[in-house]
């Protein structure tokens, strides 16, 4: 059924129909809506906590937050440095050889290195390769006579420097250690597959090892220590000894020695390193005994 | 009737379609709302975060603070004066702690004036609140979707913080020119002093900057700013934080400015020189906001006494030349002091003012060295020709053929000729025909050879010239070039920090002092011994004249056209090379229009640097080489005076155990 809209008749009629409650109700709804988003910001608040709960679901974009990735930039980039220094740190003062630490420290990179393990890796070398990296005096005085403060280590291409440094980190003595330089020192003593004939240097100086021997044994006893300075790696090896070489060079002191045994495994030569005088001492024995 | 029922009918029709309108507009509101949320930034919790970014400080040997790097000195409310906060409440939202985040009737107010202003004129009513949004996350590009979501982020930062945490975060933040950020840092910029010590009118100054810190910035527009500060003032009155006496008052203020920070620029050639190479060691986020430590090899003390030196010199420069203050042009400078023994850099200045220009000569500016390069090729000379101090030549007019170019016709600055003279003497007195003479003998490659082995980068030409120094260099280059004499032959790599550590104090480098040997150290010696004749009665005798009475050797450099003027000297400990000219193409005469030598403006400067840096050291000399011994030989024969020679100069030449007088070598 519809109602057609008709104009008042009266005022009484139109007063009727301007308050009525429908238009009240609406009027009034109206402005408590406006009132009260005046008087207590609701719309603000409800805006406003709504977007504090999507707040964690939103991107990290603006000015500060570029800031904060500078920051967190800068920490990663720090963290990698100082990550990458323990791991060096703890991987040269946990090395076994001077080979392990070299292997350890690539170039540009560097380590303090503590002066015990300093020491330990310098007596696990065989004594007179040891001299080719410092002289025993020397370092006795630079552990525990000098200004040292520290041992840095510095990775440089194809092995590393050693600094003894002071309180002004100053380098008192510096040492550049050549990674195969390191390699022969520690392998100085290990057994060589093959024979003395084949290995340069030894050629014109080979004698039966009963000669040798022989003339060893007329040698002052006093000398003969002198000559084997370190046994072990003799008595160590098995099969029979059969020849003898004296080096042509000595080196910081001290010549090359080669015995040459046949083993099970096929002949090994053994090297030692005996004191240049008694070496000497010693050839001109085994001259006689060539005679 | 009819009229009053139309009017009826117009309200109701108002009535309905501005209902409708606002709820339409709440729906797209609501709409507008949902969708652009999930692209608004993410908010920091808490606010104050965002502030919280770690400083970077470079610290001097001496152990003082020099700086600090991606500083954001943000401060508590307690520890603002209160003036400030009432002051920056008053001029850009003094009903903060009554609204949510937006002003509403404000809002609609400008929105009237933007919309029906024919000027297209854009009304702000930003709160503190929106301001806040708008720099922590938006760009300044004025769009409606931009203000918007400002909008909305401001509502959100309402919703997630006290007043007191939104407004300390608004101080920390705002810019106030000058490169000052936070009210903290431009307390300390602007007043040199905290923020808690603000002063009535220095607060309303400093509140009515962030509106437009360029046009207000007081060192430049201190009227300007002073205008501002008194609308602030007004606003304060009215906004009923002070009375309007109080107000009269701090007008008549004139807040006196400090001006020795006056921006957040380093301010030092050295810092300048030290986080270039640092940046270029680490990158710009580890050196600006790594929060890491270095520790640089600037000497304050050293540095404060170089710059006194410098200013006090150019000053002198300036009175010699008639430069008047208000001339548009004046000489610059640059002064470098590096440690002998380390290479450390202990002073660095690399221009007259360093708010004026921040262009570096000391580093930068590649120059000619003038007879400050003869050094070179007299070791060069003593090296590979056998020679030494008492070594005859000749001062004549020299021609020297150059292959592809016309003959090469060096002249002696005096424009005459001596005739027979030793090398010391040579040296000492500068004598151009007769470096020319031995350049030609020993090469102009071996010359370059001996000055890049001492430490010259720059790129130098091998040309005879080289010798009498053609070729540009740096102050830097000459100071440590030169150092290496002072340690007759040793080499140490210059360099500006000792140590970088990071926030908790673990080593990320580390500056290890080696030694080089480069040098022959007696023939180094010899060399020394020439240059300490320099100083003591040759082109550099100013400096004893000024007082510095103590062991020391240099050379002088003055190009042929006045454009330049040098002295580059050593102590056993200190080695510190001044250069003067200008930067521009411009002869340093005086007002007699006589050109000014390296001996007259750039060795004053190093006399007067030296006295007072090398004063508290222990007095030494250079350590004689066991190898050498001295004679006294006659100045023009190089033999031992005969007692023939009446009235001719006698100089004591150190000489190597088997070096002999009288072999003339010409």
């Amino acid at each position: 059924m519809a109602r057609y809209w008709y104009e008042p008749l009266s005022y009484s009629e139109w007063f009727k129909r301007i308050f009525s409650f429908l238009n009240i109700a609406l009027f009034l709804l109206t402005a408590i809506f406006f009132i009260s988003e005046f008087r207590f910001d609701w719309f603000e608040k409800l805006v406003g906590s709504y977007l504090v709960s999507t707040n964690e679901v939103r991107p990290e974009t603006g000015a500060i937050w570029e800031i904060g990735k500078q920051t967190t930039n800068a920490h990663e980039s720090l963290k990698t440095m100082v990550n990458k220094n323990e791991d060096i740190r703890q991987t040269a003062n946990a090395a076994g050889s001077f080979s392990e630490l070299v292997s350890g420290l690539l170039p540009g990179e560097w380590v303090t290195l503590e002066r015990q393990q300093f020491k330990t890796l310098y007596l696990s070398l065989e004594k007179s390769s040891s001299l080719k990296i410092i002289d025993p005096a020397s370092l006795v005085w630079l552990l525990n006579g000098s200004d040292l403060d520290r041992i840095f280590c510095e990775g440089i291409k194809g092995g590393i420097k050693i600094f003894f440094i002071d309180r002004e980190n100053r380098v008192i003595k510096e040492i550049e250690l050549q990674k195969e330089d390191i390699i022969e020192i520690e392998n100085a003593d290990k057994p060589l597959a093959g024979i003395l004939t084949d290995i340069a240097g030894f050629r014109d100086r080979i004698y039966p090892a009963r000669i040798f021997f022989d003339a060893l044994l007329k040698l002052p006893a006093e000398i003969i220590p002198d000559l084997i300075v370190n046994p072990e790696a003799l008595l160590e090896q098995e099969g029979k000894l059969i020849r003898v070489g004296i080096f042509n060079e000595a080196v910081n002191g001290y010549i090359k020695l080669g015995f040459e045994f046949e083993a099970p495994g096929g002949e090994q030569v053994v090297f030692l390193k005996g004191r240049e005088w008694a070496v000497w001492q010693l050839s001109l024995n085994l001259k006689g005994e060539a005679k | 009737m009819n009229l009053f029922l139309r009017a009826i009918a117009i309200l109701r029709f108002c009535f309905y379609v501005g209902l409708i309108l606002v709820s339409l507009g709440s729906l797209s509101g609501m709409f507008l709302v949902f969708y652009i949320a999930k692209d608004l930034p993410k908010l920091p919790s808490p606010l104050s975060k965002i502030i919280e970014t770690p400083q970077t400080q470079i610290y001097a040997s001496t152990g003082q603070i020099l700086i600090h790097l991606g500083e954001r000195q943000a401060v508590s409310l307690d520890m603002v004066s209160k003036n400030f906060i009432n002051a920056i409440l008053a001029t850009e939202d003094h009903l903060f702690f009554k609204h949510r985040g937006i002003n509403k009737l404000r809002t609609l107010k400008a929105l009237y004036i933007t919309l029906t202003s024919p000027s297209g004129k854009v009304e702000g009513a930003s709160t503190i609140t929106q301001q806040l949004a708008k720099n922590l996350f938006f760009s300044f590009k004025k769009t409606y979707a931009r203000k918007f979501k400002e909008l909305l982020v401001s509502l959100q930062i309402e919703a997630s913080s006290t007043k007191e945490e939104i407004l300390q975060t608004y101080i920390n933040q705002i810019h106030f020119g000058a490169g000052a950020q936070g009210v903290e840092k431009a307390a300390q910029v602007f007043f040199g002093k905290t923020a808690l010590d603000l002063t009535l009118p220095e607060a309303a100054l400093l509140a009515g900057l962030p509106k437009s810190p360029t046009n207000y910035n007081p060192f430049r527009h201190y009227d300007l700013a002073l205008k501002r500060r008194d609308i602030v003032l007004n606003r304060m009155v009215q906004a009923g934080f002070i009375s309007d006496a109080e107000a009269r008052q701090a007008m008549l203020a004139k807040p006196e400015l400090q001006h020795e920070q006056s921006d957040s620029r380093t301010g030092s050639y050295f810092l300048d020189a030290l986080i270039r190479e640092l940046i270029s060691k680490y990158g710009e986020d580890v050196v600006y906001h790594g929060g890491i430590k270095i520790y640089a090899t600037l000497d304050t003390r050293l540095q404060s006494y170089a710059q006194q030196s410098l200013k006090k010199g150019l000053e002198n420069l300036d009175a010699m030349m008639g430069i008047t203050d208000g001339a548009a042009d004046h000489p610059q400078g640059a002064i470098v002091a590096i440690d002998t023994g380390s290479g450390a850099v202990k002073a660095m200045i690399g221009g007259r003012d360093y708010y004026e220009s921040e262009f570096n000569r000391a580093v930068k500016s590649r120059r000619q060295p003038g007879s400050g390069f003869k050094p070179f090729l007299y070791y060069t000379a003593l090296k590979d020709l056998g020679f030494h101090p008492a070594t005859v030549m000749t001062d004549k007019p020299v021609l020297i053929p150059v292959k592809g170019a016309a003959d090469w016709e060096p002249k002696n600055f005096s424009k005459t000729f001596t005739g027979r003279i030793i090398l010391k003497k040579a040296l000492t007195e500068s004598v151009n025909t007769v470096a020319a003479q031995m350049v030609e003998k020993v090469g102009p490659d071996a010359v370059v050879r001996t000055a890049k082995t001492c430490g010259i980068e720059s790129p130098l030409q091998e040309v005879y010239s080289v010798a009498l120094g053609t070729s540009n260099v740096t102050p830097f280059e000459m100071a440590a070039a030169f150092s290496v004499f002072a340690t007759l032959g040793v080499k140490h790599e210059p360099f500006l920090f000792w140590r970088v550590e990071d926030a908790y104090g673990r080593i990320i480098f580390e500056h290890i002092v080696q030694e080089k040997r480069v040098l022959d150290p007696s023939i180094t010696y010899q060399l020394v011994d020439m240059m300490k004749s320099v100083i003591d009665t040759g082109s550099g005798k100013s400096i004893r004249q000024l007082g510095f009475h103590r062991a020391a050797a240099g050379k002088t450099g003055t190009t042929d056209n006045f454009n330049d003027a040098w002295f580059t000297g050593f102590t056993p400990t200190l080695c510190v090379s001044v250069w003067t000219g200008f930067d521009k193409e411009r002869k340093l005469l005086d007002r007699n229009n006589i050109g000014i030598t390296g001996g007259r403006g750039a060795a004053p400067i190093w006399a007067d640097f030296m006295m007072n840096a090398v004063n508290s050291d222990p007095e030494r000399d250079f350590p004689i080489p066991d190898n050498v011994h001295f004679e006294t030989v006659d100045a023009v024969t190089g033999c031992p005076p005969d007692g023939q020679g009446e009235g001719r100069e006698q100089m004591s030449v150190p000489l190597k155990t088997e070096q002999q007088l009288c072999r003339d070598e010409q």
